[in-house]
C-alpha cells in the first residue's frame, strides 16, 4: 500500500467516524463508545503483554484508578473542566503505577502475573470497603458531567450522547495514536527486545527495570484514560468494574484479536462487542459463548485473528510463488 | 597494561567451587584464548567478569576500576561486549532489527519515544553496513529464528561487537558448527576483532593456535598455565591433562 492510498483510507475512516452517530442513532453510538473504551483498555494491556512480554491479571485496577479519579474529582470539585477531570483520571492511574513499579519491574513473568492478581483483588476489596470514598457496591454516580468548551466563548453539552461520542473518539483516538507511535520508536524496539530476550537487552547495555518501568507507567496511565472516559460515559463507577473478570476481558480480547500486533486488540474488542450485542438478543449466557470462542481460537489459531490473517497471507504468497 | 584483571576470584555454586583463586590478566590489544575441558569453569569465569554473577570471593578490575559488583549493562556501558555459548539473539526480530538494537545502544539511544526509528537514517545506514560486513545483507529481513545455525551464530558474534566495545568476550563462537561453518566463523572473528582486545573461549585447538596471542588453560576451576601458544603447546602438564583429551 503506498502512502497516498493509506491517507485516503484514513480519510474515509475519519468520515465514517464523523457520520456514524448521524446514521446509526443513539443506541449504536453508545455501543461504539463502549467498544472504543474496551479497545483502548486492551491496547494498553497489550503494550505490556504483546510488546514487552508481561502478562498482568490486575489491570482493571488501573482502569478503576482512572475511573474513580475522574468520578471523585467531579463529585467533589465544583466547576472542574472536562479535560482536567480526564487528566486527573490519567494521573491517578499513573500514580498507582508509580507506586507499584518499583515492586513489580524486577519480577519474573509468572510472579508479575500472580502479584497483579493479588493487587487487583486487594484494590477490588478496598473499593468495596472504603465506602465513604468509593461508595462501595453502589459506587459513585450522578456526579456532574462538565460541558466541553471555553467559558464565555463556547460550550458543548457532554450529556448529549452524540457530543460525548465525538469527545470520546477524540481522546481515545489520540491516546491510541500515541501508543501506536511509541511502538514505532527506538523505545518500542526495546520493548519487543525485552519480550524476545531480556538477557540480551541487559547485555546490550540497556537497564531492564527502568525500561520496564516506563512501559508500565504508559500502560497503566492509558488504562486510566479508558477508565476515565468510562466513568464520564456511564456517569457511574462502582467496585464491580475492579473485579478480576474485568482484568481478564482485555486479555481475552487480545488473544482473540492477535497478541503479536498493535491492531489485534482493537479487532478483538470489536469482535467481543459485536458478539455481546448479538448474543444478548438470544441468551443471557454471554460468557458461555465468549468462553467457547476463546477455546476455539486458542486451539485453532493461537495468534488470534491477525495471526490467522498473516498465516493465510504467507500461504497465498507461497502458492503464488510456486 | 592490563585492561582486564581478576584477583583471587572464586565462585561457589552451593558447594561446587566452579572457580578457585583465578588470577586472569588480559593485556590491552591482545587476543587471549581461554581453553580447558567441559566443566572447567570457563563460562562461569565469563559470567563473573561480565556481571551475570558477583563472585563469591575476589575482585574483578576493568580499566583499573573495581567492577566486581557491576551489572551486565554497567559492563557494556564501560566498553565490554559479550557473545554467548548458547545463541542469544532476538528470535522474532529480523537480522536487521537484531543488529539495530546494538547500534541504538552504541549511540546511547535508550528512552527515545519521540522519533520513528525507521526515519533515523544514520541508524539504518550503520546497521546495513554491519549486515554487509557479516554477510547477512541477503537475510536482512528474515527473523533470526529463520536463519541457519551458522548465520545465527554470526549474528550472535557481531551483536557483541556492534556496540563498539573496547574488549570483547566471545564464549565458544564456533560452538556446534560444522567444519566449513567454523572456518567462516573464525575468519569473521579475526576480521571483526582486528585491533580490539579479545577474550575467546574455544575448544578447537587449530582455531586457538591460529588466533590467540596468549592462552590461559583452566582446569577444575583453576588456572593451570598461561603463555604464548607455543609454550602452551609444549607444556607437559597441559599436554598430559588436556590437549590429548581435547583432540578426540
Ligand atoms: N548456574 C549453575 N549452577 C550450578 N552449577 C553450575 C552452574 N553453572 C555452571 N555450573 C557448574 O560449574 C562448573 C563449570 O561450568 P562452566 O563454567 O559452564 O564450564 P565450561 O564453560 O568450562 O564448560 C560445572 O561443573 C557446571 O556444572
Ligand atoms: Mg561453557
Amino acid at each position: 500500500m503506498n502512502k497516498k492510498t493509506k491517507w485516503i483510507l484514513w480519510g474515509v475512516f475519519l468520515i465514517f467516524l464523523i457520520v456514524y452517530p448521524l446514521v446509526f442513532g443513539i443506541y449504536y453510538t453508545n455501543v461504539f463508545v463502549t467498544f472504543t473504551i474496551a479497545a483502548l483498555f486492551s491496547v494498553s494491556v497489550n503494550m505490556l503483554l504483546g510488546f514487552t512480554g508481561f502478562l498482568s491479571f490486575g489491570h482493571a485496577m488501573f482502569f478503576g484508578a482512572g475511573a474513580y479519579g475522574t468520578a471523585i474529582a467531579l463529585a467533589h470539585i465544583k466547576g472542574l473542566p472536562l479535560l482536567i477531570s480526564v487528566f486527573i483520571g490519567f494521573m491517578s492511574a499513573v500514580l498507582l503505577a508509580l507506586i507499584l513499579a518499583p515492586l513489580v519491574v524486577r519480577l519474573s513473568v509468572t510472579a508479575f502475573a500472580m502479584i497483579h492478581m493479588a493487587f487487583g483483588m486487594l484494590m477490588y476489596t478496598l473499593a468495596l470497603k472504603l465506602r465513604n470514598i468509593t461508595g462501595g457496591e453502589d459506587g459513585i454516580g450522578g456526579f456532574p458531567i462538565p460541558s466541553f468548551g471555553v467559558p464565555g466563548i463556547f460550550s458543548i453539552d457532554m450529556t448529549d450522547p452524540t457530543n460525548f461520542y465525538y469527545f470520546a473518539m477524540a481522546i481515545i483516538g489520540f491516546t491510541l495514536w500515541i501508543l501506536w507511535f511509541i511502538t514505532k520508536t527506538p523505545f518500542g524496539c526495546l520493548m519487543v527486545g525485552i519480550r524476545d530476550n531480556a538477557k540480551r537487552i541487559d547485555y546490550l547495555g540497556f537497564k531492564l527495570p527502568q525500561t520496564k518501568g516506563v512501559v508500565y507507567l504508559i500502560a497503566g496511565g492509558c488504562c486510566g484514560i479508558a477508565g476515565s472516559i468510562f466513568a464520564l460515559f456511564q456517569n457511574l463507577i462502582s467496585a464491580y468494574e475492579l473485579h478480576i473478570m474485568h482484568s481478564f476481558t482485555p486479555i481475552m480480547m487480545i488473544m482473540v484479536g492477535g497478541v503479536g500486533s498493535y491492531f489485534g486488540p482493537i479487532l478483538g474488542a470489536g469482535i467481543f462487542t459485536m458478539l455481546g450485542e448479538l448474543t444478548t438478543r438470544y441468551t443471557e449466557r454471554v460468557e458461555l459463548v465468549i468462553g467457547l470462542i476463546l477455546i476455539a481460537v486458542i486451539m485453532y489459531f493461537p495468534l488470534g485473528c491477525i495471526g490467522f490473517y498473516h498465516y493465510l497471507k504467507t500461504k497465498y504468497l507461497k502458492r503464488k510463488a510456486a | 597494561m592490563n585492561i582486564l584483571e581478576t584477583k583471587e576470584v572464586s565462585h561457589d555454586f552451593r558447594g561446587l567451587w566452579a572457580l578457585r583463586n583465578v588470577n586472569l590478566q588480559i593485556e590491552k590489544g591482545e587476543r587471549h584464548a581461554i581453553i580447558g575441558p567441559n566443566g572447567a569453569g570457563k563460562t562461569t569465569l565469563f559470567n563473573v567478569i561480565t556481571g551475570t554473577y558477583v563472585p563469591s570471593r575476589g575482585k574483578v578490575f576493568f580499566k583499573g576500576k573495581d567492577v566486581t559488583k557491576a551489572k551486565p549493562h554497567d559492563m557494556v556501558r564501560l566498553g565490554m561486549g559479550r557473545s554467548f555459548q548458547i545463541t542469544s539473539t532476538f528470535p522474532r526480530l529480523t537480522a536487521f532489527e537484531n543488529i539495530r538494537m546494538a547500534v541504538l545502544s552504541k549511540r546511547g539511544i535508550r528512552f527515545n519515544l519521540f522519533q520513528k526509528v525507521d526515519k533515523m537514517k544514520s541508524i539504518t545506514e550503520e546497521t546495513d553496513a554491519i549486515l554487509k560486513r557479516i554477510n547477512l545483507d541477503g537475510e536482512r529481513d528474515l527473523p533470526a529464528s529463520a536463519l541457519s545455525y551458522g548465520k545465527n551464530r554470526s549474528l550472535e558474534i557481531s551483536m557483541a561487537l556492534s556496540t563498539d566495545p573496547e574488549i570483547v568476550m566471545l564464549d565458544e563462537p564456533t560452538a556446534g558448527m560444522s567444519r566449513d561453518e567454523t572456518h567462516t566463523a573464525v575468519e569473521l572473528v579475526r576480521r571483526l576483532t582486528e585491533g580490539k582486545t579479545t577474550v575467546i573461549i574455544e575448544h578447537d585447538m587449530d582455531v586457538v593456535f591460529s588466533l590467540a596471542d596468549r592462552i590461559t588453560v583452566l582446569h577444575h576451576g583453576e588456572i593451570l598455565a598461561v603463555g604464548a601458544p607455543k609454550e602452551i603447546g609444549e607444556n607437559q602438564a597441559v599436554k598430559d591433562a588436556y590437549l590429548g583429551e581435547m583432540e578426540v
